[in-house]
């Protein structure tokens, strides 16, 4: 019996040793490869302040939107909208919440960041893919308030947390990054670098600025020590040792987690054909790491140059990520519509749930991909009528638009083989349009293979 | 410098790519049927045999070393230019999507069918598709003048070898290139659409298994001076060594004959057909005073260009301005014209 605990101790021991070893190894190795700490460069600061990063604001609008997910299948329409439009209420975080085996150091709202909301950052534009010329915020609370009554609506086919999640990623944390803090922001005269962000702040214009983008962004500070499965690992909660860079034994939301875009860049690179992970977070810290170097000063042209083909790296990888989720959610909805031709009774209601679930994203991706800096034109248009306002129910129907009471209108368009075309056209155009190389459920691969398969037709041959 | 690489490891893959005519083992079944052939039929010994085969006339013919010539520089050309072209997959998925919108019969109709069915009838569909489209190809080839302008360049070859298969016009590469994304593109979205994801290739070596066969049944001696010539009832069928001699072959009675690749089906549905003769004596070329001028580069890439223009311009004055215009200097090529 001694002899088993002194084993047990020892092996224990050996453990722990390990442990702390690869907890400091991670600690202090390869933080070059960091987002943060950076030092205070602007002139004449004289505070207490030795770090300049700062995007809490980002991590707590990453949570408010993580929260709303979870509550938007409970359907409390004031519940959901106290994340959506903020509260004066220290609200508790639902999501991302401890789970054993990864413990999670914030439990409320506050220990990030107070104040803060999502709707007054939504892209107030109008939304195009959606019926009746509503702003972005109108469209979110228009879901909330149908969501209250019903999360899942059977009777037109909507996943409200889907449409919800997918399109606030883009409507508030890709349209704030690349319209916002990536585009005005990095212009010459805007928050210029030899000026605090506001009156006060420890940290220029520029700093700042890049800082909030990076926040929005999603990915940990420590995301380029880590592989695209463990950054997507840390995301499902699945691996703390990859997530716990500082060691403390619990996870910090406001550095250590992987949020939104980010996360399914890593889901997509995990597959070994990209690499928008590691290819935005390296621009985001090239970036910062030239603002810095800029010492306080106003950034010159070159400079400002240099820093704007970072900007342009982030803008077309973080545009490939969403296109890559409009591929793959495509592949699915087709798939869902070929499995419902011949589902049987018993389990119709269980593929058509996933039916719903797999539109609702390939929905909330493809109005997400609308909101960018630039205006996608002629395939935003090709998209939506693809898509749809709603997804084709079983009776060939369809959400054709929205009447005075919010009630929706339903009509045949066209047929369930012309749905699932659309599914396939809509692959193809992001292929087109977006050059997406991860090509998730590719429903086209197929045709692909076999080619590859027989071989080039180039042939200067004479048989 | 990667440019050069690639120009590099293209000619290597020549060589060494299962899927391509002159993959190394191919030339060697070619050299081993040679000389079985040599040896059983035209009696010769081993040592005769390989002294014929290895002929320094054939390979250092002025002929054959603007054969390896042309190799190289279509390497090039097409190096640059592929990357534009139109391919496979686009016919396919255009296609594919066009049988969607038509509903071209159920889509998957066929795809409960057992896996073997569906792949060994892809193998030998894509095969037969990709067969008929040469012969086609081929036949145009002769009988429009603006394509003979280019497809002379392949016949102006006055000693034939397998290295010959590369003495082609970049520009009828482009037509060939079309023809074969075509072929392929019809086959695989039809089959797609049609048998689902199940659709596969049987493949020895990475390549078609009929192509493979085709191949180690000594397809480099189609264009070669071992003049193989098969049973004639088989004749029928495939297409021997001989039989495409005699499509090079300057005597007017075998004009317009013996058009096919593998197959030789084509030309006996469509009356092309020539059985093989005794090859020793043929003369290969285009029949004119001046063959032998016809091997410089300038010959083989400029004057392609100006003929078949020429051709061309014709076509558009008569269809849009009812002119005619004077036959030029050029149609006394143009002896392998339409019947």
């Amino acid at each position: 019996m001694k002899k088993t605990n002194l084993k047990t101790k020892l092996l224990a021991s050996v453990a722990c040793i390990s442990f702390g070893l690869t907890g400091f190894a991670n600690a202090g190795a390869h933080s070059e490869d960091v987002y943060g700490p950076f030092p205070v460069t602007l002139k004449g600061y004289s505070g207490d302040c030795t770090n300049t990063v700062s995007y809490s604001g980002q991590v707590a609008r990453h949570v408010q939107h993580d929260s709303l997910k979870h509550l938007s299948t409970k359907g409390d329409y004031s519940e959901m909208n106290s994340y959506y439009s903020g509260s004066d209420k220290n609200k508790q975080i639902w999501a991302p919440a401890s789970k054993d085996g990864f413990p999670i150091k914030q439990t409320l709202l506050n220990d990030i960041s107070s104040g803060k909301n999502l709707s007054g950052k939504t892209y107030k534009g109008t939304i195009t893919s959606w019926p009746n010329n509503m702003t972005g915020p109108e469209v979110i609370d228009f879901w909330m308030s149908k969501a209250e009554s019903n999360p899942k609506d059977v009777s037109v086919g909507l996943n409200y947390q889907q449409l919800l999640s997918k399109f606030i990623m883009g409507a508030v944390f890709y349209n704030q990054a690349i319209d916002n803090y990536l585009d005005e922001k990095m212009e010459a005269d805007t928050k210029p670098n030899d000026k605090p962000y506001k009156d006060g702040a420890c940290y220029t214009g520029k700093e700042h600025s890049w800082d909030e983008a990076f926040g929005y962004w999603g990915a940990a500070a420590h995301s380029l020590l880590l592989s695209a499965e463990q950054n997507y690992n840390v995301a499902k909660k699945k691996d703390l040792a990859s997530a716990d860079h500082n060691g403390d034994g619990v996870v910090d939301l406001k550095s250590e987690y992987v949020f939104a875009h980010a996360y399914y860049a890593s889901s997509f690179d995990k597959g070994g054909k990209t690499t928008y992970l590691e290819d935005i977070t390296r621009a985001f810290l090239d970036g910062r790491k030239l603002i810095t170097s800029a010492n306080g000063e106003k950034l010159s042209d070159a400079q400002r140059s240099e820093l704007m083909g970072y900007v342009s790296i982030i803008s077309e990888n973080w545009e490939k990520v969403i296109a890559e989720s409009v591929f793959k959610y495509a592949g699915s909805t087709y798939k869902s519509l070929v499995a419902l031709e011949d589902v049987s009774n018993a389990d119709l209601a269980k593929e058509f749930d996933k039916y719903m679930k797999y539109w609702g994203e390939l929905k909330g991706f493809s109005m997400a991909l609308q909101v960018g800096k630039d205006n996608i034109g002629e395939t935003g248009t090709k998209l939506n009528r693809m898509v749809g306002f709603g997804p084709m129910l079983l009776d060939e129907t369809q959400i054709v638009g929205i009447d005075v009471n919010g009630n929706y209108v339903m009509d045949k368009v066209y047929s369930m083989n012309d749905a699932k075309l659309h599914m396939l056209k809509i692959q193809k155009l992001m292929i087109d349009q977006f050059g997406v190389e991860a090509r998730g459920n590719d429903m086209l691969s197929d045709m692909a293979d076999l080619a590859s398969k027989i071989g080039t037709s180039e042939s200067a041959e004479n048989d | 410098m990667e440019f050069f690489f690639d120009i590099f490891q293209n000619t290597i893959d020549q060589f060494t790519n299962p899927k391509k005519r002159v993959f190394i083992l191919y030339l060697l079944l070619s050299i081993f049927i040679a000389t079985l052939w040599l040896i059983f039929n035209k009696k010769k010994s081993l040592l005769q045999s390989i002294k014929f085969i290895f002929n320094p006339k054939v390979f250092f013919s002025k002929s054959a070393k603007s054969d390896y010539k042309v190799f190289f520089i279509n390497q090039v050309i097409m190096l640059l230019i592929s990357p534009h072209l139109l391919t496979q997959i686009t016919i396919a998925t255009a296609l594919y999507f066009f049988f969607f919108e038509i509903n071209f019969i159920d889509m998957g109709l066929f795809a409960s069918s057992p896996k073997y069915i569906i792949i060994s009838l892809f193998t030998l569909t894509h095969f037969i598709v990709d067969d008929f489209s040469k012969y086609i190809v081929h036949r145009w080839m002769h009988n429009w003048p603006f394509l003979w302008a280019l497809h002379k360049v392949h016949h102006s070859a006055t000693n034939l070898t397998p290295m010959t298969v590369f003495r082609t016009h970049p520009l009828e590469g482009l037509v060939f290139t079309l023809r074969s994304a075509f072929a392929q593109g019809v086959t695989i979205s039809t089959f797609v659409y049609l048998f689902g994801g199940g659709v596969d290739l049987y493949t020895i070596l990475g390549a078609n298994l009929f192509v493979f066969l085709f191949n180690v049944f000594g397809s480099n001696l189609r264009h070669s001076h071992i003049g193989i010539r098969y049973w004639r009832w088989l004749e029928y069928i495939l297409i021997s060594p001989a039989q495409h001699h005699l499509h090079h072959s300057i005597a007017k009675e075998h004009y317009n004959k013996n058009y096919g690749a593998a197959l030789a089906i084509w030309d006996w549905l469509f009356g092309s057909l020539h059985h093989s003769e005794d090859t020793d004596s043929l003369t290969l070329g285009l029949g004119t005073k001046d063959d032998q001028k016809k091997h410089s580069l300038k010959e083989l890439y400029l004057t392609p260009f100006s003929e078949s223009y020429k051709f061309l311009k014709r076509y558009f004055l008569k269809l849009f301005f009812f002119r005619k215009t004077k036959k030029n200097k050029s149609e006394i090529y143009f002896k392998k014209s339409p019947q």
